[in-house]
């Protein structure tokens, strides 16, 4: 029966199903290069290091339960055992494929039962009564059994799938070469193992684009194979920033011009799917942040650490760079950072903002004791907010022109909260602060860009203080520079972050930091137009939009 | 000789009505109060040396033979507008805040200092030991005393009594004059400092009056590699060129900021990672946020306008640092050190020599932009530098 095959065999099948194979004619050969993997349990180590290869990464190997040996015993046939049946996964996902298929076959109570006739019992149906089916349905191929008996539904949605070609699951001994392809009809797209990537591959990856200014369309991408360095992602949560939506409406920020169309999206986290060749760090089924900026050369920016300033830099959602507002989206994997356990992966996407405000707080010099002055208190403050009291400033003074927001800013821990009004006079409103503080700030972290505000800042400041410039206004300011100057209150402007995933990711998975409560709204990812328009109008704080189409949670 | 004949022009003092003209001299013989000038206020006879019992209980008294030396922009800036932003002439003043003198007379408390010593003058003294002056950075607090700085009074004078811990020993090879030249090195070494100049580091001056060069002969004493200065007049830059400049550049009012910075990084062959602006002149603040590199430096020593309008977002997204100074704080022993090793040579900055009786005509120089230092020499026993 299976002359001129080999077969590798874990140490969990029965020695009795190895000397079946061997009178059959089969030989024994090292899994790397036998045509079939028999297994009979997920979790032994020897079938465990399999699933943790590249190989089967790559599709190349795929694991069988060893009870299709056993069952091609019973019948005296190969023929008409459905080997697609038997495909054994890894232990990491064999819930998610129970959920879809219902009991593996080799989990059915007792291979002689008949299983009885109910559109709605959810029960295994043996294995010949599958195969018959299967014959009389598809293949004329010659069998081996009896065709009389009637078509029992079998267990779970096995019959369901979306895809219309799909085929019933017989696999030909003779055309058994590396046959993952022709098990897509038993792992529907919704099991993000690797043994379904063919079945993505098929499918969409519906992404996010920006054509022109004011044109948002969704469409379909194709979906990116990942260089050797590089790993693909499954995209689970992606931010709204302020800024997509400014290139939404004006088409452009500054010099960076949408010239083409381009994906947006880069405040984001997924799982990985697929790893490149020289990815060592990550594997199948991690869940990861994104940092969306990637260096592409080694310069004097990167050498000295501070490569954000690195005028190459790949960066999401930049014109001409894409971004990842998609399903599946391939990224440096040295930019990808795993998330633990207890850090969802909403979180995960919250490190985008939450790394401006870690990359300003730096840029300032917070630290213990310090006391801070933060004017805005949108998005950018509020995280700018978090990290400086997780510093450990003592005070923290915000302020805004909507006491709305002060009140969230209150939640979230600022110690005073002053409202403005257009047109307060910078000085007065310096004096108000200082006022409130008993002193004046050490350090102002100015999040607006409203050049009024820049003024207030910098009067409001203490000498030998600093101003961090956050928020971005008009090319030319009018400013008190040398109020400032004579102060030594030095003026510092941020761009973007460096260095800051790892530090955020410490922060959140120790609770020292909370940024749940940003989220305000979540769409799936196919109202993404809808979700744009929320932010454009300045509601809630952070819109999340879910990528996965599987997995809507936080 | 031929530095004297060089014209320069400076940059704040230029013309305006004198108001409140204060001169007080102290003055101790007869024949000296002949030479007095008519504006001259009520002129204290005294037959020793007069003590104010305001001063701090460390004080040190000094002698009359004092080198002075005159600061551009601020003491003739008082002398022609009676102010400097908020600092008000109400009172009589005396003028002068660059010395170095000898020690007559020494407080009780006073031990690391005796009579005959030679000593630079540092003129800032911090009243009390307040947050800034504990954490070393005594320039910034509030209530310090300084010479020349309304109401307090300067030591243009004969006899002057001093802080002794801010008096520094000079030692036996550096000059009086080096050492009354402290005052305005000290502004050079502050400022490279705050811009964090080191072995390396290429540097933009804008700017080649005393600051300017100060600012030049120190960032090459710290390492720099290149130095581009840049000025209105080609003959400052010169005495730039001669002070150890690598670039000289003669721009002119109405060039275009960012067509300067080009130039600049053309001539230096990159960007450079620290500019100094000794200017105060808004195109040319501008000009040195264009011209630095990302990631850098622009120190603003020259003062302007309160309000100025600079390309500040350019500076933010490339995360160029702009950082004020005021004044110094602990430089003097770094200049003495770098004086007496012979790493800096101030001696050519000196250009005019007056004695303290003639000291309008003194003023009346600088106020003309003549020259670059003005020195007067208090000691009419002993005018030498």
């Amino acid at each position: 029966m299976f002359r001129s095959k080999s077969a590798w065999f874990s140490g969990s099948v029965s020695q009795a199903c190895q000397n079946f194979w061997i009178s059959e004619g089969g030989i024994i050969a090292c899994w790397r290069k036998a045509d079939y993997l028999f297994s009979e349990d997920a979790t032994c180590p020897d079938t465990l290091r399999i699933f943790e290869s590249k190989d089967y990464l790559w599709n190349r190997v795929v694991v069988f339960h060893c009870l299709f040996l056993s069952t091609c015993e019973k019948r005296q046939s190969v023929k008409s055992v459905s080997i697609g049946h038997y495909v054994l996964p890894p232990a990491s996902v064999q819930d998610e494929v129970r959920n879809v298929v219902g009991r593996f076959i080799w989990e059915c109570e007792d291979e002689q039962s008949v299983a009885q006739a109910s559109p709605e019992s959810f029960r295994c149906q043996t294995e010949d009564e599958r195969s018959e089916g299967e014959i009389s349905r598809k293949y004329s191929k010659p069998s081996d059994t009896n065709s009389s008996e009637s078509k029992e539904p079998l267990c779970g949605p096995l019959w369901d799938y979306p895809t219309s070609n799909m085929l019933t699951g017989y696999i030909s001994m003779d055309n058994l070469q590396k046959y993952s392809g022709d098990l897509r009809d038993f792992h529907p797209s919704s099991l993000s193992s690797a043994l379904c990537l063919q079945l993505i591959m098929a499918q969409e990856n519906l992404s996010v684009v920006l054509h022109s200014k004011g044109d948002l369309r969704l469409e379909n991408r194709p979906v990116p194979e990942p260089g050797p360095n590089e790993v693909l992602l499954q995209m689970h949560s992606v931010g709204i920033c302020g800024s997509d939506v400014h290139y939404w409406q004006h088409g452009r920020i500054a010099d960076f011009v949408v010239t083409k169309p381009m994906v947006l999206g880069h405040e984001a986290s997924g799982r990985v799917v697929k790893v490149g060749s020289a990815v060592k760090h990550l594997k199948v089924g991690d869940r990861v942040a994104i940092e969306p900026g990637v260096p592409r050369e080694m310069d004097e920016f990167f050498k000295n650490g501070r490569y954000n300033l690195s005028p190459t830099i790949f960066f999401c959602a930049t014109p001409p760079d894409n971004g990842n507002l998609c399903r599946y989206y391939t990224h440096s994997a040295n930019f990808c950072y795993k998330l633990p356990d207890n850090v969802t992966f909403e979180e995960g996407a919250l490190i985008e903002p939450l790394s401006v405000g870690i990359h300003a707080c730096r840029r300032a010099g917070v630290t213990l004791g310090s006391t801070v002055l933060i004017c805005g208190a949108g998005p950018i403050g509020l995280v700018c907010l978090l990290v400086a009291k997780a510093m450990g400033a003592s005070k923290v003074v915000i302020t805004d022109l909507s006491s709305e927001r002060l009140t969230m800013a209150k939640e979230l821990g600022a110690d005073f909260q002053l409202t403005v009004k257009r047109g307060d006079v910078p000085q007065q409103l310096a004096k108000t602060v200082e006022d409130m503080l008993g002193t004046q700030p050490q350090i102002t972290i100015e999040c607006t860009g409203v050049e009024s505000s820049i003024q207030t800042g910098i009067y409001a400041t203490h000498a030998g203080g600093v101003v961090v410039l956050v928020g971005l206004g008009n090319e030319m300011a009018t400013i008190p520079l040398i109020n400032a100057a004579v102060r030594e209150v030095d003026i510092r402007g941020v761009f973007r972050y460096c260095n800051t995933w790892p530090m955020a990711i410490a922060m959140l998975a120790s609770g020292k930091v909370n940024v749940k409560p940003l989220v305000t709204h979540r769409f799936p990812l196919e109202q993404a137009v809808q979700a744009f328009e929320t932010t454009r109008q300045g509601l809630g704080i952070k819109v999340m939009l879910k990528c996965d189409q599987n997995d809507q949670k936080p | 000789a031929s530095v004297i004949q060089r014209l320069f022009v400076f940059g704040l003092c230029l013309s305006a009505s004198s108001s409140a003209f204060c001169l007080q001299l102290s003055v101790f013989s007869s024949s000296w109060r002949r030479k007095i000038s008519p504006w001259c206020c009520t002129p204290k006879e005294t037959s020793g040396w007069k003590i104010d019992p305001s001063r701090s209980q460390d004080l040190m008294r000094f002698c009359c033979r004092c080198t002075l030396l005159e600061s551009v922009g601020q003491t003739v800036h008082y002398w022609q507008h009676g102010r400097i932003a908020d600092f008000v002439v109400t009172k009589p003043m005396v003028l002068g805040h660059e010395a170095s003198g000898r020690v007559v007379k020494v407080g009780s408390a006073v031990k690391h200092l005796k009579v005959g010593d030679r000593v630079a003058i540092e003129p800032g003294v911090p009243r009390e030991m307040d947050e800034f002056f504990k954490n070393g950075r005594y320039n910034l607090s509030p209530t310090i005393f300084f010479c020349a700085t309304p109401p307090d009074n300067g030591n243009l004078c004969r006899y002057y009594t001093h802080s002794a811990n801010f008096c520094y020993k000079l030692p036996d090879n550096v000059t009086f004059e080096e050492g009354a030249l402290i005052e305005p090195l000290s502004v050079g070494i502050h400022a490279c400092r705050r811009a964090g100049v080191t072995l390396g580091s290429t540097v933009l001056i804008c700017g080649a009056g005393p600051i300017g060069l100060v600012c030049l002969l120190v960032a090459k004493a710290m390492g720099a590699s290149k130095v581009v200065i840049t000025d209105l007049s080609s003959e400052r830059l010169t005495m730039a060129k001669e002070l150890g400049a690598d670039f000289q550049l003669t721009v002119k009012r109405g060039d275009v900021p960012q067509q300067l910075a080009k130039t600049v990084e053309d001539m230096l062959g990159t960007q450079p990672q620290i500019t100094i602006e000794c200017t105060g002149v808004e195109s040319s603040i501008q000009t040195g946020i264009y011209a630095t590199h990302a990631g850098g430096v622009v120190v603003l020593v020259g003062l302007g306008n309160e309000m100025a309008t600079i390309p500040l977002i350019n500076a933010a997204v490339r995360e160029v640092d702009i950082r004020g100074v005021f004044r110094y704080c602990n430089t003097w022993p770094m200049a003495i050190a770098m004086l007496a090793s012979g790493k800096v040579n101030v001696k050519p900055l000196v250009t005019h020599r007056f004695p303290l009786e003639q000291a309008v005509q003194a003023f009346e120089t600088t106020r003309q932009g003549l020259g670059i230092k003005v020195m007067l020499k208090c000691d009419q026993n002993d005018q030498k530098p």
